[in-house]
């Protein structure tokens, strides 16, 4: 009789924590998921500054088509992209279009002393600074969710209910780039 | 310690303090109702369970009321504001919190609320007005590491609770030594007075050891959290490193308020350190906590 219990206790014991285990990557993976969301909110951000930004050093430099043209692409690549690899290559074009339309802004000293241009620049420092804040917070619970998924013995458990590693986001070239310098001047 | 364990250990030690609190007021009631009268007793015994109740639920009002703290608008305190959105993301808060102000040259900083979906940070101008960017940015990194950690709750109520036993003692020890209905109870006067002294010494102690178990570890706990929010230990580093050199004194702390900051506010006040030395200090010392920035960021301490 008592050995029948002894079994029982243990197989209930198994079962909890498997439920724990469980519980515990599915609010991981979650956490990865809002991380990479909180990501895509600020590169939509960042997108919706582009056309007053064009607007703006289009008023001063009428002949710059091809930065404008970049700048464009950047943006509906932003906005179309749903998966990781597509949102950080958009990322990636848009930091270097940006970087391209603020340098032929930097060729006119009467742009650069316009308060709404000073304003967009201003707007769009912060926006670089919230996306690094969301990518780094991305790949921390990237690290602790993968972390979590190779450990002994929660790797059983993950690869039994079908949970599968997730990328770290990266922009092209290296790791954990700064974001890219958009104070003019200042 | 992983975060989970961090925000279990919270939870447990929420319970231990609404039990300390009921303990304690229990053991005054006791005190009054051998002393003086059992229906006052009875009447303050309704009073703290009804506190304790609205202290879970308004606790962060309470501390933002009497800390002199006021919300204020982005338009106000952009650079503040932006720290705050900018740590909020870094620690995937679901909202960003409201932003305080308290009018107060000293720098220092606190986060109080019930769960990270209500909850604020609070700053002084003089916080705002001493450091740079890059430093606010790392102080409000420790607060909203502090809300994400889910201190608040326990560090909001503590300040609650701590607070009105500390008051309730000062007032007992007004009604033994001025009298109150002591006349009453002859039998159990001298006693009860006695009783009532010994509450009156132990209240304040317990209270504010209560206090310094509550801070010493999570203080080093949002460092190591804020550093990975903001991805640069040094930044908050250097924020410590002003507010160790400043020492503009807070005025609008209390005994109840003063383990909610980031920098004890009573550091170098005359009385309570002074005369029991570390044993009521709510923070550990500002030299170890930029130490161990400096040794996790690989850079000399400022």
């Amino acid at each position: 009789m008592t050995a029948v219990w002894i079994v029982v206790a243990i197989i209930a014991a198994l079962l909890i924590y498997l439920v724990l285990a469980y519980n515990r990557l599915v609010r991981l993976r979650n956490e990865v998921d809002s991380g990479f969301s909180s990501i895509d909110v600020q590169l939509k951000r960042r997108a919706d500054l582009i056309p007053n930004l064009v607007e703006s050093v289009k008023a001063y430099a009428v002949h710059e088509s091809s930065v404008f043209e970049a700048v464009s692409q950047a943006r509906s690549a932003t906005l179309a992209a749903t998966t990781l690899p597509a949102t950080a290559a958009a990322d990636a074009l848009m930091q270097s279009a940006i970087t391209g339309l603020l340098g032929v802004a930097e060729a006119y000293p009467q742009l650069r002393a316009v308060e709404s241009f000073k304003a967009l620049q201003d707007e769009l420092a912060d926006t670089e600074d919230k996306i690094a804040a969301a990518r780094r917070y991305y790949n921390t619970t990237v690290r602790r969710y993968n972390t979590m998924l190779q450990s002994v013995p929660t790797n059983v458990v993950a690869g039994a209910t079908g949970f599968t590693r997730r990328a770290f986001y990266r922009i092209e070239d290296d790791a954990d780039r700064e974001p890219v310098a958009v104070k003019l001047g200042t | 310690m992983t975060l989970q364990e961090q925000i279990r250990s919270n939870r447990l030690r929420t319970a231990l303090v609404l039990l300390g609190f009921a303990v304690l007021t229990a053991a005054l009631v006791l005190v009054i109702a051998g002393a003086y009268d059992p229906s006052v007793a009875g009447f303050i015994g309704i009073v703290a369970i009804g506190y304790g109740v609205f202290s879970w639920f308004f606790a962060d009002k309470v501390v933002a009321a009497a800390s002199g703290a006021h919300p204020i608008s982005k338009d106000q305190a952009p650079e503040l504001y932006r720290a705050v959105e900018n740590a909020a993301i870094g620690a995937g808060l679901p909202r960003t919190p409201d932003v305080y102000n308290i009018q107060d040259d000293a720098p220092n900083a606190f986060a109080a609320g019930r769960n990270p979906e209500h909850a604020y940070v609070a700053a002084t101008t003089g916080l705002v007005a001493k450091l740079s960017q890059r430093e606010l940015e790392g102080v409000m990194a420790h607060e909203i590491a502090h809300i994400r950690n889910r201190d608040v709750r326990l560090m909001s109520l503590a300040a609650v609770l701590v607070g009105v036993i500390a008051l309730v003692a000062d007032m007992l020890m007004r009604i033994t030594i001025w009298g109150g209905s002591a006349s009453r109870n002859k039998d159990l006067g001298p006693f009860g007075v006695i009783m009532g002294i010994v509450a009156m010494i132990l209240a304040p102690i317990g209270a504010a050891l209560l206090q310094m178990a509550l801070s010493r570890r999570r203080e080093y706990l949002a460092d190591a959290s804020a550093a990975e929010i903001t991805g640069d230990p040094e930044g908050l580093a250097l924020a410590l490193a002003k507010l160790r050199d400043d020492t503009t004194p807070l005025h609008t702390v209390t005994r109840a308020t003063a383990h909610l900051f980031i920098e004890s506010p009573l550091r170098d006040h005359k009385g309570l350190r002074s005369s029991l030395g570390g044993l009521f200090d709510t923070h550990p010392p500002l030299e170890d906590r930029i130490a161990r920035l400096a040794e996790a960021g690989g850079f000399p301490p400022p």
